[in-house]
């Protein structure tokens, strides 16, 4: 009796980690956020790049390596060519080489793919597949040595007081708050308020909090918006209060500014003081105040952290930068970052992406608006010039395949951020996201920094 | 000669009792974070199975009974790494009948060491190993047997896997499962291997029950019965335990669980509880 105890005693365990790498498997097979079908999935011949370094990222000195596993799902023997082009980010071509491909039907090979150690920096690579019926290509970015990604900051001179007018001018402004609970929305976990205040220009802006019933006092996770995205009630937490504002023009803050995704960013894009950001910018302040001076709603104001992706990331990293009431900060994506960089990089996409799709149409019909006029304004706007001023613990989660924050940009923001203590996540298949494994790290990160179980 | 058997193995299981194991669990414990488990148990018992895993009735009057505290403390060093620290006081009262007893009390034996977790599979799941040394807290006497343990130094090695149960299965449930070797450093060990595995699921909001089923064998050279319970060393039991579980706070939680010994060799046949309290800090 006690033998066959003693088997199972150890049996048991293998077949659950059998199970739990299987299932692990199958998840990463899964992804987490399911992108179109591309043609690497359904096609006669699929092509399977994965770089040796998990997250993409190559060391300095490092030899770059990519496993290449190739599947022909026909039934007859295939013969051509398997080549991959390697160029820099701007899309300066550094390398091209080819093999013989002669693979049987329904059959799979691997070959590896190593090129020399290459300079800090990104680079695209694209794997072709070429026979005489069939052509394929699959576009991949990596890294090497990213963290000493270095950019120019295009600083204004007066940035710095340009700011502290702005700050000015918010604080004359009476937030007039009005707080309300909803009812309707609440929940016997959770009670909803939708929050109303006054901001830069007087313009009303909107927001939505939600309260853990069960409990007096919680850190803050307090959202910011994407672009012209709108925000409501985050249910999502049991530990934190959650604080979603709607900025102008985005959600339920669209009162005075009401206008769709291909005009927001251009809004007096010709004027610094009256750009569409300037207020947006305060507007974020805005929602700290409000945080700040409602601590009788439970509000833990020593334990504010502010989050948000793409053009969140961007307004949540100027949030931390212009006001130290902010204790965390994690962004995903950061929209506009190092926007003089983004542009030449930007340039050399086949086909024109968000922001500089709408920042060249501009550009194409208003002719007396030169390049140098947009940087007139736009530098006062870049987050990269917000960076230094950024102090507190830092998290960043990029995509490799991003081509609206790419990923050289994001790192030279990163790179210009003062905090001593500050991490970044790399996830090498996404676009203008990041996946489910960076926000179950965030969570984790959160409560270490924070000392919450 | 039973009731000397009778104490050592419910000293032995009351090794393995006292221990909290949810707090043993192979989740990480998280950097700069500390874990402070202290736990009270209670044991009895009044009959045991013999070397062949055969019922043996007490004799009259005789029970074995004991308390125990024990005070766990774990410390997040890095995100994988945890330094965990374990010690006992035991008061174990042996009741042999004819108004006769036998007092023992006195600190344990300490366990103390590391865990680390050698994989997260996508912050649900966690595999960890945790290495630990075992330093008695008492003086053993020349002859070697002590009431509060088995007067050796010894060591373990402990391989962890636990996580969140599929959504399927339970919202929000858990489990874990923990093989372990563990080696007395004496002539005759003993070796001792054992497995736990722990299914825990939420019944409300702040309430969870969970079952732990925990299988021993403890091997040595020393099969011979001795009268001196701190000689008994080669013992195998079953036990399944029943726990309920509060939580008062996202800091405090407390668990109340009980047990009972359907199954074993050369050990006790008896019944107890525990109180267990968590705090995160």
């Amino acid at each position: 009796m006690m033998k066959r105890i003693c088997c199972l005693l150890f049996l048991f365990p293998c077949i659950i980690m059998a199970g739990a790498l299987r299932a692990s498997a199958i998840q990463q097979q899964q992804p987490e956020f399911p992108e179109p079908p591309q043609t690497q999935e359904t096609g006669d011949i699929v092509l399977k790049p994965t770089p040796k370094s998990d997250n993409g990222i190559f060391k300095k000195n490092e030899e770059i390596v990519y496993r290449l596993k190739i599947t022909n799902n026909t039934n007859s023997y295939k013969q051509g060519k398997i080549s991959y082009l390697l160029t820099t980010d701007e899309g300066k071509k550094l390398r091209i080489d080819s093999v013989h491909l002669a693979i049987r039907g329904n059959s799979s090979k691997e070959i590896l793919v190593k090129m020399l150690p290459k300079p800090t920096g990104f680079y695209r690579i694209s794997f072709m597949v070429n026979t005489p019926d069939y052509d394929d290509t699959v576009r991949k970015v990596f890294g090497v040595n990213p963290q000493e990604i270095r950019s120019q900051l295009h600083k204004p001179a007066d940035f710095e007081a340009f700011w502290k007018q702005s700050r000015v001018q918010l604080e004359k402004v009476a937030p007039r708050y009005r707080v309300l609970e909803r009812e309707d929305l609440s929940t016997d976990r959770k009670k909803v308020y939708s929050v109303e205040m006054h901001s830069f220009d007087d313009l009303v802006i909107r927001g939505w909090l939600v309260i853990p019933r069960d409990g007096k006092k919680f850190p803050v996770h307090y959202r910011v918006p994407g672009y012209v995205v709108s925000l409501n009630p985050n249910m999502d937490s049991d530990d934190f209060i959650a604080f979603d504002i709607n900025v102008r023009g985005n959600g339920n803050s669209k009162d005075v500014i009401n206008i769709g995704t291909d005009n927001y960013c251009l809004v007096n894009v010709e004027n610094k003081d009256k750009y569409i950001y300037r207020g947006v910018y305060m507007d974020c302040i805005r929602g700290l105040d409000f945080l700040c001076s409602h601590e009788n709603l439970g509000i833990d104001t020593s334990k504010i952290f502010v989050e948000g992706g793409s053009q969140g990331g961007a307004l949540a990293l100027i949030t931390a930068a212009l006001d130290k009431r902010v204790k965390l900060l994690t962004m995903q994506v950061p929209l506009f970052a190092d926007i003089h960089d983004n542009m030449n990089i930007s340039a050399s996409y086949v086909k024109q992406v968000f922001p500089f799709k709408v920042f060249r149409r501009y550009n194409d019909i208003h002719p007396g608006f030169t390049w140098d006029k947009f940087y007139g304004t736009f530098d006062y706007y870049d987050p990269q010039n917000f960076a230094p001023m950024v102090k507190c613990p830092v998290l960043m989660g990029i995509g490799l395949l991003d081509q609206f924050c790419p990923p050289r940009c994001s790192m030279a923001l990163f790179n210009h951020i003062s905090s001593t203590s500050k991490e970044y996540v790399c996830v090498p298949n996404s676009t203008h996201e990041v996946n489910m494994d960076y926000f179950m790290f965030q969570n984790l990160w959160l409560r270490e920094k924070f000392r919450i179980p | 000669m039973k009731t000397r058997r009778l104490f050592t193995f419910v000293f032995c299981l009351l090794m393995l009792f006292i221990l909290p194991y949810k707090t043993f669990a192979g989740f990480p414990i998280g950097k700069y974070r500390n874990l402070v488990v202290p736990s009270f148990s209670y044991y009895s018992q009044t009959d045991h199975f013999d070397v062949h895993g055969n019922y043996i009735k007490g004799a009259p009057g005789a029970r074995f009974s004991s308390f125990s505290a024990n005070l766990y403390v774990g410390y997040g060093i890095s995100r994988r790494l945890d330094l965990i620290i374990s010690v006992p006081y035991l008061y174990q009262v042996n009741n042999l009948g004819q108004g006769k007893s036998i007092i023992s009390q006195g600190a344990g034996d300490m366990v103390a060491g590391l865990s680390y977790n050698l994989i997260n599979f996508k912050y649900v799941r966690f595999l960890s190993v945790q290495v630990s040394g075992i330093i008695p807290l008492y003086t053993a006497p020349a002859n070697g047997n002590s009431a509060l343990g088995l007067g050796n130094n010894g060591a373990e090695v402990k391989l962890m896997y636990c996580g969140s149960l599929p959504n399927f299965i339970a919202d929000k449930g858990y489990f874990n499962t923990e093989v372990a070797y563990r080696r007395y450093f004496n002539a005759q060990g003993p070796d001792q291997f054992s497995f736990l595995g722990t299914v825990g699921i939420p019944v409300s909001w702040h309430n969870q029950v969970s079952l732990d089923v925990t299988v021993f064998r403890s091997f040595s050279s020393n099969t011979t019965f001795n009268i001196n319970y701190n000689a008994e060393r080669d013992y195998a039991f079953v036990k399944p335990q029943l726990n309920f579980g509060h939580q008062f706070s996202r800091r405090f939680s407390m668990f109340l669980g009980g047990y009972y010994v359907p199954y074993g060799i050369n050990t006790g046949l008896g019944y107890g509880g525990s109180v267990v309290a968590i705090f995160k800090l």
